[in-house]
């Protein structure tokens, strides 16, 4: 038995509804309890900032995609590099490092739950051995079904249960968490070389459009009971005027759970272009979060982009060529055959760029212009707007209008007439930034039952003690020690123990992956349905009894079993 | 002030020595360096028998004098902003890396990565360099912006690649890919190269030998008297925009 006493922390717990309480933390064996005994050990906070361990429900940390962006660019591999220190393994890399690299600067940053944004399929082993690889969080991976062969037949015959059906057999197969939409159907189209410009084109051959294939499966992600909503990236992203677009996606939404949302869009910033070009280019953020406002049922993640350079990854295939032929710079294109694809460019964020610089203000109002931070989540789709290590700077921006105002000297001069941003007053409070940073996020993934992103009796132990006394400093003001502060920990316990202290990690770690297995009635079973065999074996290149992930490939295994309706 | 550095005779001399410690501007504050042989530190007096002439207070007036066997001394010159590096033998490789000022005179061979994403400064190679002389490095945009690299023997692979601005002569042959990705600064190579510039965005390439296995996507324009010789000019490569001037005395394509 382990216990451990966190005293005198002023702890902000949104999911409780706790707001700068000063309280004690008591912990035995990996989980939050009532009380310890006096033999616990003790960490004193006095009284500084303490939050459930932070959730990053929208990143791009393993798998495939991740792995071709680090070795397409060695120059991103140099550009990061920190020696072995302690139990530290050398690390490098800034914009993609490598898993080490991600476990610990988000551990150093107080964050012990991850979702990964995009796995394939069909790739999914290369995802769950580099989570093994990053021991300081929990992590999860949404599941492409954007252009999955099988989902597509069923939804032209109109069988949504067989949707679900073949959702429930994937994401058990390849322990998958939840359900990703990465421009739907556009990357099928992306297979014959086009695309689909919006919600209302057929994709070739199988003549279903976006809006079908996005209707069909939130209804099928809810007859499979899962923990978290569909995930949506929408079509035509990062091109102007695509907030239409945008708005038509998120009106085919139904409110369908009591519980959470029914559909999580993210890095919304690249979909809320208006303008008819890159010369009338401008922020619709305006549009977009009144629409969300209005919409219980839609949660959206900022997409936030800040300044310097990064690398872009996506298993939008078409997009990335887009920009490619705009950047003119090296460009990786992949496919993965019968599901996804995908495509990674290097790119830099410049001030000066009238175009980056809109879309660093877009993502800020739209978190400033969404009323309840529950619906307007704190992310830069790392790395494509930004590596996360740039989220200190986004907590003070959306903080600080001063800050804000300090920025927006330095973009483009023109910005100011295409963006709403420097009319904004409004600036977050520290219960805000706990919502958007883990509180909404473990709740919009559906994991707060099972003991994340809150501190309640039963919960996992997993806190994050940042070094600031909130009574003290004026974050409009003082935005510097907010950054500072939320840049780096004086605690991040992790299940339990300690795993960084001051920006050094001091244990090795140990990951647990979450993933869902939807327990459907024998008819539905596609494992036994003979013509999803049949076809699986005449189209894949890999036999079907190969294509499970086997649970070995998982460190610590944590299934989620859901009661299906079909 | 000059400062003599003689190699010792070392029992595994083929392991590398990391030395970037051995750059001119150091040894204003003395002799009291280290250097790097595979996991293990050594005092500079541990590798080399040191001896100093003189003195001074700005970097132009060091010279720094290396002789023995330096072929696996690596890194020499790194980041240096002035002064002087004589080398009497070959050097390892990486010599000169992002040097901003100051002149190295190499009087034998060069390892592969002389000059390496310079940016100022003056680089002599009496004898043959390596592959990827003055070039960029793995995955970067830009290789060389500025300075000059001279060499007076041959040149091997990926000459020059990704140079963005500065001036590399090479009097014998250089190999393959020389000025591949070039997008400014000047390259010469007074004998043969194979597929020169590919590639390339901008920029001035000069051929006067032959051009092997010239690529096919450059266009011939003309021919132009340049320093008393009658060269070919070829538009950059038309595969990326056709930018820059690519001037050959002769080609061959592939078969
Ligand atoms: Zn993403």
């Amino acid at each position: 038995m382990s216990e451990l006493l966190v005293k005198n922390a002023c702890v902000i717990d949104p999911l409780r509804g706790i707001n700068a309480e000063t309280m004690d933390i008591a912990i035995r064996d990996g989980r939050i309890v009532e009380e310890v005994s006096g033999a616990a050990e003790v960490i004193d906070a006095r009284g500084m900032l303490t939050m459930p361990g932070g959730v990053d429900s929208h990143t791009h940390i393993c798998g495939t995609k991740v792995n071709f962006g680090r070795y397409m660019s060695p120059e991103d591999m140099r550009a990061g590099r920190t020696p072995r220190r302690g139990p530290m393994h050398a690390t490098s890399g800034y914009s993609v490092p490598t898993t080490y690299g991600n476990s610990y600067r988000y551990s150093v940053m107080g964050y012990t739950t991850l979702l990964e944004g995009a796995m394939a399929p069909l790739e999914a082993r290369h995802t769950h051995e580099e989570f093994i690889y990053t021991p300081l969080q929990d992590t999860m991976a949404n599941t492409l079904f954007d252009g999955n062969w099988a989902i597509m037949e069923a939804i032209r015959d109109g069988d949504t249960k067989r949707v679900a059906a073949i959702i429930a057999w994937t994401l058990r197969a390849v322990k998958g968490f939840g359900v990703k939409l990465t421009n739907p159907g556009g990357t099928e189209a992306w297979q014959w070389g086009k695309n689909v410009s919006c919600i209302r084109d057929p994709v070739p051959y199988f003549e279903v459009t976006p809006a079908e294939i996005i209707r069909s499966i939130v209804e099928a992600n809810e007859l499979l009971h899962l923990p978290h909503s569909v995930h949506l990236h929408c079509n035509n992203l990062g091109t102007p005027g695509n907030y239409t677009c945008t708005l038509g996606s998120f009106g085919l939404i139904p409110d369908l759970n009591p519980k959470r949302q029914t559909l999580y869009a993210t890095h919304v910033q690249y979909h809320a272009y208006g303008g008819s070009g890159w010369k009338d280019f401008c922020s619709k953020s305006e549009p977009i979060a009144n629409f969300v406002n209005m919409r219980p049922q839609i949660v959206i993640d900022m997409g936030q982009v800040m300044f310097g350079r990064t690398t872009t990854m996506t298993a939008d295939g078409p997009m990335e060529f887009n920009l490619y032929r705009l950047h003119h710079d090296k460009w990786s294109n992949h496919d993965v055959e019968l599901e996804t694809g995908s495509g990674i460019i290097p790119v830099v964020y410049r001030r000066k760029n009238l175009v980056n610089s809109i879309m660093w203000a877009i993502g800020l109002e739209l978190a400033l212009l969404t009323k309840s931070p529950w619906q307007c989540l704190l992310t830069t789709d790392n790395p494509n707007g930004a590596p996360f290590v740039k989220y200190p700077e986004i907590i003070a921006l959306l903080m600080s209008k001063r800050y804000r105002d300090a920025e927006f000297a330095t973009v483009h001069p023109d910005t100011g007439s295409r963006v709403p941003l420097p009319a904004i007053e409004r600036e977050l409070d520290w219960y805000e930034i706990a919502v958007m940073t883990r509180a909404g996020q473990a709740k919009a993934l559906g994991i707060q039952e099972i003991g994340k992103g809150h501190l309640g009796p039963g919960a996992y132990a997993d806190v994050a003690v940042y070094p600031i006394r909130i009574d003290d400093v004026d974050p409009s003001v003082d935005y510097q020690k907010v950054i500072e502060a939320f840049g780096q920990t004086e605690y991040t316990i992790k299940r339990g123990r300690v795993v960084a202290r001051r920006g050094e990690c001091v244990v090795d770690g140990s990951n647990a992956t979450f993933w869902v297995k939807p327990r459907v009635s024998e008819a539905y079973d596609m494992g036994k349905d003979p013509d999803f065999i049949e076809k699986f074996d005449r189209y894949y290149t890999v036999r079907m009894r190969n294509y499970p992930v086997q649970e070995e490939y998982l460190n610590r295994n944590r299934c989620i079993e859901t009661e299906a309706e079909i | 002030m000059k400062v003599t550095l003689v190699m010792k005779p070392a029992t595994k001399s083929f392991i590398p020595i990391e030395a970037e410690s051995i750059v001119p501007k150091n040894f204003l504050a003395g002799t009291d360096l280290s250097v790097w042989r595979g996991n293990r530190e050594l005092r500079l007096d541990e590798v080399f028998s040191i001896s100093v002439e003189g003195d001074a207070d700005r970097v132009e007036d060091v010279e720094v004098v290396l002789s023995g066997d330096t072929s696996r001394l690596k890194r020499v010159g790194e980041y240096m902003d002035g002064g002087k590096i004589t080398i009497l033998g070959g050097i390892g490789m990486h010599c000169g890396n992002f040097m901003s000022d100051g002149t190295i005179e190499v009087h034998g061979n060069a390892d592969g990565w002389l000059g390496r994403e310079m940016a100022g400064g003056t680089i002599i190679c009496r004898g043959d360099a390596a592959d990827y002389c003055a070039s960029g490095y793995r995955g970067g945009r830009k290789g060389m912006t500025g300075g000059t690299v001279e060499v007076f023997g041959r040149a091997g692979d990926f000459l020059a690649e990704s140079i963005a601005a500065g001036t590399v002569i090479v009097h014998g042959d250089a190999g393959d890919m020389a000025g591949a990705e070039m997008h400014g600064g000047t390259l010469v190579v007074h004998g043969n190269c194979s597929r020169p510039a590919a590639n390339m965005k901008s920029g001035s390439c000069y051929v006067f030998g032959t051009a092997q296995g010239m690529l096919p996507t450059f266009r011939k324009v003309g021919t132009i008297q340049h320093e008393g010789r009658t060269l070919i000019q070829f538009t950059g490569d038309i595969a990326n925009r056709g930018k820059g001037n690519l001037f050959v005395k002769d080609y061959k394509y592939l078969d």
